[in-house]
């Protein structure tokens, strides 16, 4: 199967944009009353790549190597979704969710436990929602932390990651006023983005009736 | 039914009326097109300004309606994107922002920007859904153009809030740095890209402070290809609205092109510096170690630079040259040569010329100079050719002492020849003289006149030859007087048909009106006699010689060419031959002294040299007309004399008797015992009464003394005074005396005229023993006049 009738077409990325950004408002939520603050969660952009691409979607914008909450997700559309953070980020997460009350070095110990809650928190929500929202459900597997760089996070070299898909999100976080940059990506093998892509008609055709 | 009628006109005009100021009141209060929407109660509510934008009646929606009213006059082709985000919004997303169309009343579109936001209940439900629409037609057009220009022209926008660690871009910013375009970049991930030694496009290392705003320069290495590019960043501050922070608002281009050229620009020119700074270096080299004299002068011949070699060559120090004038350094004599050259070096590019430059310690260097104009300054190279110059003297001068030493050598090989011949006639004198001596002691007196003339003959040949040796040498005194040429070829007819036998037939063409011409008649002889020697022994198969007498006169014209002859009249005797003649490098040598092309032994290469030497101090000159197998024309060039031939009496007087003398008193100075003896015995033989004296010391007190002396005969070598200044003393105490001088060699004798003040002679060792008595016989006789 052709990328092309693999691409989404602007209607259809629209939709995606608006069901990820319902579920990383979601999350955001979720994680306002984790840290009872005000926490703002943005996506200004959704794409749909490959693996390699992805990849150096990163690289390119990341020296620095990589942390990631890594969850399988199991439904009408199944894979691997990874919030990602450039190591010093998910340690400013941590610190932003925490608080400073905590010293540096009990920090650092509970750093993957914590990444893995609030990674949770913030995936489930986003899935969730989505899921939610094209009528469907997902399973979501626990989460577990992973280091490394991008190439190795999308296992490009494992199997050449042609095969596979990414929705790949580019996500703002505001918390406690400190600037946040992450990414969410959600990789499918094709059926499942094929049956992402039906699925996501299936809403837009039902948001149209509604509003009617 | 009127009055209801006016009723309803009534409250129409007054219901006009009142959406009028409403319009007015929402115009003043700056009504924002704002909605309400209640999400559970499925409700809309919007300001009149909505109404108005979306074309829907203001009181309706300030009532509320049905919320499908939101979707009022949107454009069909994005109204499908607006009710997804709408129905994102309902669902639970949190920020809504969207840009689109609305229709207008006139049937265009507008374009307006809706945002808005939801308010959660609190189970996170959405319960409102509100917002504002602005109409960003106008903004829109402007962005367009400007996303228009950014492409066209390679611009990228920024935008960076004051703390924040990402930057807004444009995607002509992203295209500039290689990534994918995008509205929000980490800063990090920008300056990763930059070159470590480059300012970084926003300065992180103080996150809340001001980036310097100055306009910056670095290079990128661009994400997707790798490749080193040139951006320049530049921008400025602005307060931000939003955040009542700062922004900083900038633009990014790539210099790469203008960099690399200003690059390559900087890289020539060090190039170019360094090549200048090395040929510079390489200039003080040459200038500094140069044993030349280099110096740049103006065009008014004032020094602007020398080179430490003046110190060394001249021995002026190069700051005391510097400023002063050429002039001042000239040798004086060669003044007024330097100005010339120094005028022809200012004229032409390229100049060479040799002067003299004075030393600082007074002596001359010639310097020998090439020089180069451009523009104002000439450019002197100058080398001391003073010692080459000198060698050069040197090697003339000992060039000449060879050429003397080697004549030298010929006269030494000569002198071999000549003494065999002196020694056969000296034999001839001496045998006849034992001879003599024999029969005188044998009393056998008949036949002693047979003895004496062979031995007279002996001795005058050995004569002639010194004195042809002499004429060689050109020290020979020229007698010289008027001498009739026709006359004296005439009388030696004879001895040339004798001499030329009878193979060769000679014809004379004597032209009648000849004028005499000034020679020694002797030499003259000598040398024709020579001459037809020489054409004989040139027609050895026989032929025919000629002698041939004329005029001619020269004037400054006909003598252009070089040639040794003076302007005047000349007697011309010409010798032509038949025979096998010259070439032209035979002509060259002829008058070589001892250039013969006779095998050795039968000429002495004498002849023509000789000649030539009397020709020359005759005042005359000799030619050679030649060409081999033709014959030969040899022309003697004779001074014509002004004077009348001397009368041939005189040459009988000479062949008469011995003159006697009548008693007056000779004194004989002469140092050779023998010479003395011979000439006071004859003298006293002849009847004069004679004193004798060794040398000046003996003979002047005789001079000084009473005796009477009628005559004075002295040798001119003599030791201590010689015989011209004894005379000159002898004058001055008797200054009638009358002098004649008796020389073998007298260098400075060489013009006889030139050496004797008037009442003096001279005659030559050896003499005849008549020629003595009849010439001082002369000089006395002279004194009575």
């Amino acid at each position: 199967m052709s990328a092309s009738t693999l691409e989404l077409d602007e209607l259809e990325r629209d939709a995606l944009t608006e069901l990820v950004n319902i579920g990383v408002s979601r999350a955001a939520a979720s994680l306002r009353k984790m840290v009872n603050r005000q926490v703002i969660l943005s996506v200004p952009s959704v794409e749909v790549v490959t693996r390699r691409s992805a990849a150096s979607l990163i690289g390119q914008r990341e020296s620095e190597a990589l942390i990631a909450v890594q969850q399988q997700f199991e439904g009408p559309f199944s894979g691997r979704a990874l919030l990602m953070f450039p190591e010093s980020n998910g340690l400013s997460l941590i610190r932003a969710i925490v608080g400073d009350e905590m010293d540096e070095a009990d920090l650092i110990e509970m750093e993957e436990e914590a990444l893995a809650e609030t990674g949770n928190v913030i995936l489930n929500g986003c899935l969730g929602s989505m899921a939610n929202m094209l009528q469907h459900t997902l399973k979501m597997s626990l989460p577990n932390v992973r280091r490394g760089d991008s190439a190795l996070l999308f296992e490009t070299l494992v199997n050449g990651g042609e095969e596979s898909f990414v929705l790949f999100l580019y996500i703002n976080f505001s918390v406690r006023e400190r600037d946040i940059r992450g990414y969410i990506a959600m990789i499918m093998d094709l059926p499942s983005l094929t049956n992402l892509k039906q699925i996501i008609s299936a809403f837009i055709e039902r948001v149209m009736m509604e509003n009617e | 039914m009127s009055r209801d009628i006016d009723d309803q006109a009534r409250l129409e005009a007054e219901l006009e009326q009142a959406r009028r100021r409403l319009h007015l009141t929402l115009d003043a209060a700056g009504a924002s097109c704002g909605w309400e929407w209640d999400i559970p109660g499925r409700r809309l509510v919007a300001d009149a300004r909505f109404a108005e934008i979306t074309l829907q009646d203001p009181v309706d929606l300030a009532q509320g309606v049905t919320p499908d009213r939101f979707f009022r006059s949107i454009h069909p082709e994005d109204l499908k994107r607006v009710k997804l985000a709408v129905a994102g919004m309902l669902a639970g997303s949190e920020v809504f922002s969207k840009e689109y169309r609305l229709l207008r009343n006139d049937g265009g579109y507008r374009w307006v920007h809706a945002s808005g936001r939801t308010i959660l209940d609190a189970d996170d439900e959405p319960v409102k859904f509100t917002g504002i629409l602005v109409d960003i037609t106008e903004q829109k057009r402007i962005t367009e153009q400007l996303r228009i220009a950014q492409s066209a022209g390679g611009i990228g926008t920024f935008e960076h809030i004051v703390g924040y660690g990402t930057i807004t871009v444009s995607e002509q910013f992203c295209r500039l740095f290689g990534l994918h375009p995008t509205r929000i970049l980490p800063i990090r991930t920008l300056n990763d890209l930059i070159h470590p030694d480059d300012e970084r496009v926003i300065d992180l290392t103080d996150p809340d402070g001001l980036q310097n705003d100055r306009n910056i320069e670095f290079r990128v290495k661009r994400a997707d290809d790798g490749i080193e590019r040139w951006l320049a960043r530049r921008g400025e501050y602005v307060d931000d609205i939003e955040s009542s922070g700062r922004r900083f608002v900038g633009v990014v281009f790539d210099v790469t092109d203008t960099k690399r050229a200003q690059e390559n620009l900087s890289i020539a020119n060090k190039a170019l510096a360094e090549l200048a700074r090395e040929s510079m270096r390489e200039r003080n080299r040459v200038w500094n170690n140069s044993r030349d004299l280099l110096a740049v002068l103006g065009t008014d011949g004032v020094f602007r630079d020398v080179s430490p070699a003046w110190a060394e060559i001249l021995g002026h120090d190069p700051d005391q040259v510097i400023g002063r004038s050429l002039l001042d350094f000239a040798w004086p004599e060669d003044i007024d040569l330097v100005r010339t050259e120094m005028r022809k070096a200012v004229e032409n590019v390229h100049n060479d010329l040799e002067i003299r430059l004075s030393h600082r310690e007074g002596a001359p260097r010639t310097i020998s100079w090439r020089t180069t104009r451009e523009e104002d300054r000439v450019f002197a190279y100058g080398r001391d050719v003073t010692v080459a110059r000198e060698q050069k003297a040197i090697l003339e001068h000992t060039e000449s002492q060879l050429r003397q030493a080697q004549k030298m050598e010929a006269v030494g090989q000569l002198t071999g020849g000549i003494a065999h011949d002196f020694n056969n006639m000296l034999t001839g004198v001496i045998g006849a003289l034992a001879l003599i001596k024999r029969r005188i002691a044998a009393n056998r007196l008949d036949e002693l006149d047979k003895f004496i003339d062979a031995a007279t003959t002996s001795a005058e040949r050995a004569a002639a030859l010194t004195h042809r040796l002499l004429a060689f040498s050109r020290r020979q005194p020229l007698d010289r007087q008027a001498v009739d040429v026709n006359s004296l070829v005439g009388s030696m007819e004879d001895l040339f048909r004798r001499t030329l036998g009878e193979q060769i037939e000679l014809f004379t063409h004597l032209s009648a009106n000849t004028w005499s011409a000034v020679t020694d008649p002797n030499q003259l002889e000598n040398a024709i006699l020579n001459l037809v020697i020489n054409a004989r022994d040139a027609m050895p198969e026989g032929g025919k010689l000629t002698i041939e007498t004329d005029n001619a006169v020269f004037t400054e014209a006909d003598l252009a060419r070089g040639e040794t002859l003076k302007p005047g009249s000349y007697v011309v005797l010409a010798v032509s031959d038949t025979g096998i003649g010259m070439s032209e490098a035979t002509i060259e040598k002829a008058f070589d002294p001892f250039f013969t092309t006779k095998p050795i032994g039968q000429g002495t290469g004498l002849g023509l040299s000789m000649i030539y030497g009397f020709a020359q101090q005759s005042g005359g000159h000799v030619t050679i007309y030649s060409r081999v197998g033709l014959g030969t024309t040899i022309k003697l060039y004779l001074p014509r004399s002004m004077e009348s031939t001397a009368s041939s009496d005189e040459d009988a007087d000479a062949n008469g008797p011995t003159p006697r003398g009548e008693g007056e008193t000779v004194l004989v100075v002469e140092d050779d015992a023998s010479v003395r003896m011979l000439v006071v015995d004859l003298l006293k033989e002849l009847g004069y009464r004679v004193i004798e004296a060794v040398d000046g010391v003996e003979a002047l007190p005789v001079i000084e003394g009473k005796a009477r002396i009628d005559l004075l005969v002295s040798d001119v070598g003599l030791p201590g005074l010689n015989g011209r200044q004894l005379a000159e003393m002898a004058l001055a105490s008797r200054p009638s005396l009358k002098i004649l001088f008796i020389t073998g060699y007298a260098a400075t004798a060489a013009s006889r005229t030139d050496f004797l003040a008037p009442g003096m002679e001279m005659i030559t060792k050896p003499f005849a023993i008549d020629a003595l008595a009849q010439k001082v016989r002369e000089i006395l006789n002279t004194r009575r006049d």
